[in-house]
């Protein structure tokens, strides 16, 4: 109960600094609105071609402003002096982690609700099946968010980080993101008859260690 | 006297190879304060910083209770350890009074937050608007208001009367009283010989990583 409790309390203190700071949702969906109208004007000279980069720019948009939140995640705490109060609480440093995962993922799924429509608009495309198109950015929001939270708590007070989080954090999501991109090519796809559900599973697997792994080894880092 | 609340022996820590601290001892009791005192870089912050489990030592062992602090369970020495450093550490998009609520939730604490601004001089004008906004020297008081709101009987002190005015330092002097009148244990990082004979602390010296007894009242 006391965990819930004060995950809570410190999942509403960010959304309350966001909604006075508005640092970081406002240049995640910029940055993510840009993406997909670079993208589009690249791809768009031939639509039926188009569609078929459709899914590799949803996922390259979600994890480079997944990347954008991730880097500003700690950075109040690391800036305020704040990480040590918040890591030792009466529950441990749980509350914090987890909170963080739940501001990663509030934030990444503003955006992706917000920059989905725009890419299938911009790109022409259809979306045959909505709840498996949901179920896969589902997952892929979950999983950078379990890693990423972990990852940008490793190197939150490092030297920079800013250059390292990417180095970091890339070559661990690249399972699920390609999970994500093809199976959301076969979600989209209407003519090709392929089964997703090796890639379904590999995402849900790549979820459920992360979630297990991510928390103990947060549990054991120092912060001053 | 009672059994000490904090034990250290033979504690030790070094910046790469350089050992700031070396076989330091040092014994706190309920009820009492210990001033710190060393020159620039003699490692006092370092010495709050293992204390609060933030660093692992190179050597030595700190007990709370006679307990390892390493087998102390981590939410039980929120419970039991208040650290206030020379930085406010505040959300500073929060207000004094949604950051003090805030703390007391995280270690359990059962003050007031209006009680803890009273006593620490923040006018409720004050109170609602982001610490952005506060002077310095107001945000350091914000920040001592969480030695208030804390259930923590042991307080470690970093240089905590940085950025105050003579007004705050006096409500500082007055809060480490009364909390070491009502059996807090309280470790002061200070470079300020007048505000240590103000609380009555046991002043020691850090010199070449050990603590020395300093002043005749203070013998041991």
């Amino acid at each position: 109960m006391t965990h819930l409790h004060l995950t809570w309390l410190l999942f509403r203190k960010d959304l309350l600094i966001e909604a006075r700071s508005r640092e970081i949702v406002g240049f995640m969906l910029l940055f993510s609105v840009l993406c997909v109208v670079i993208f589009a004007f690249a791809f768009l000279t031939d639509a039926d071609r188009a569609r078929l980069f459709l899914p590799g720019v949803l996922w390259v948009t979600l994890l480079f402003s997944g990347t954008v939140g991730l880097l500003r995640l700690f950075a109040r705490e690391d800036e305020s002096g704040t990480l040590g109060i918040c890591a030792r609480s009466r529950a441990g440093a749980l509350p914090l982690y987890w909170s963080k995962v739940a501001v990663q993922i509030a934030f990444s799924g503003i955006v992706t609700a917000c920059v989905t429509p725009l890419a299938v608009v911009f790109f022409d495309a259809e979306v045959p099946d909505v709840g498996l198109s949901f179920a896969a950015l589902a997952l892929g929001i979950l999983g950078q968010s379990f890693v990423g939270t972990l990852c940008s708590a490793l190197l939150v007070t490092v030297r920079l980080r800013e250059v390292l989080l990417p180095l970091v954090l890339y070559p661990l999501l690249s399972p699920l993101f390609i999970g994500g991109v093809k199976m959301t090519s076969i979600v989209l796809s209407r003519t090709i008859a392929e089964d997703y559900t090796a890639w379904l599973g590999l995402m849900v697997a790549f979820d459920v260690i992360f979630m297990v792994a991510s928390p103990a080894v947060f549990t054991r880092l120092r912060y001053e | 006297m009672s059994a000490p609340r904090l034990q250290v022996r033979g504690l030790a820590w070094a910046i790469d190879d350089r050992y700031v601290i070396r076989g330091l001892d040092l014994t706190l009791h309920a009820g009492e304060c210990v001033a710190v005192t060393g020159e620039n870089g003699a490692g006092k912050s370092s010495l709050i910083s293992l204390l609060t489990g933030a660093r692992t030592p190179r050597a030595g062992s700190v007990q709370l209770d006679g307990v390892p602090l390493d087998d102390v369970d981590p939410g039980h020495l929120a419970t039991r350890l208040a650290h206030v450093g020379h930085r406010p550490s505040l959300y500073l998009d929060l207000s004094a009074r949604e950051n003090l609520a805030l703390f007391r939730a995280l270690v359990g604490g059962h003050g007031r937050p209006d009680d803890a601004l009273d006593a620490m001089g923040i006018l409720p004008a004050d109170r609602d608007r982001p610490v952005r906004g506060f002077s310095r020297g107001m945000q350091q008081r914000t920040a001592l208001g969480r030695l208030i709101v804390s259930p923590a009987d042991v307080w470690l002190l970093d240089e905590p009367s940085t950025g105050l005015d003579e007004r705050g330092r006096s409500l500082l002097v007055d809060l480490v009283r009364s909390g070491v009148a009502h059996g807090v244990a309280c470790l002061l990082v200070s470079h300020d010989l007048t505000e240590i004979a103000r609380i009555g602390a046991r002043h020691m010296q850090l010199t070449r990583g050990r603590l020395v007894t300093q002043g005749a009242r203070d013998a041991e």
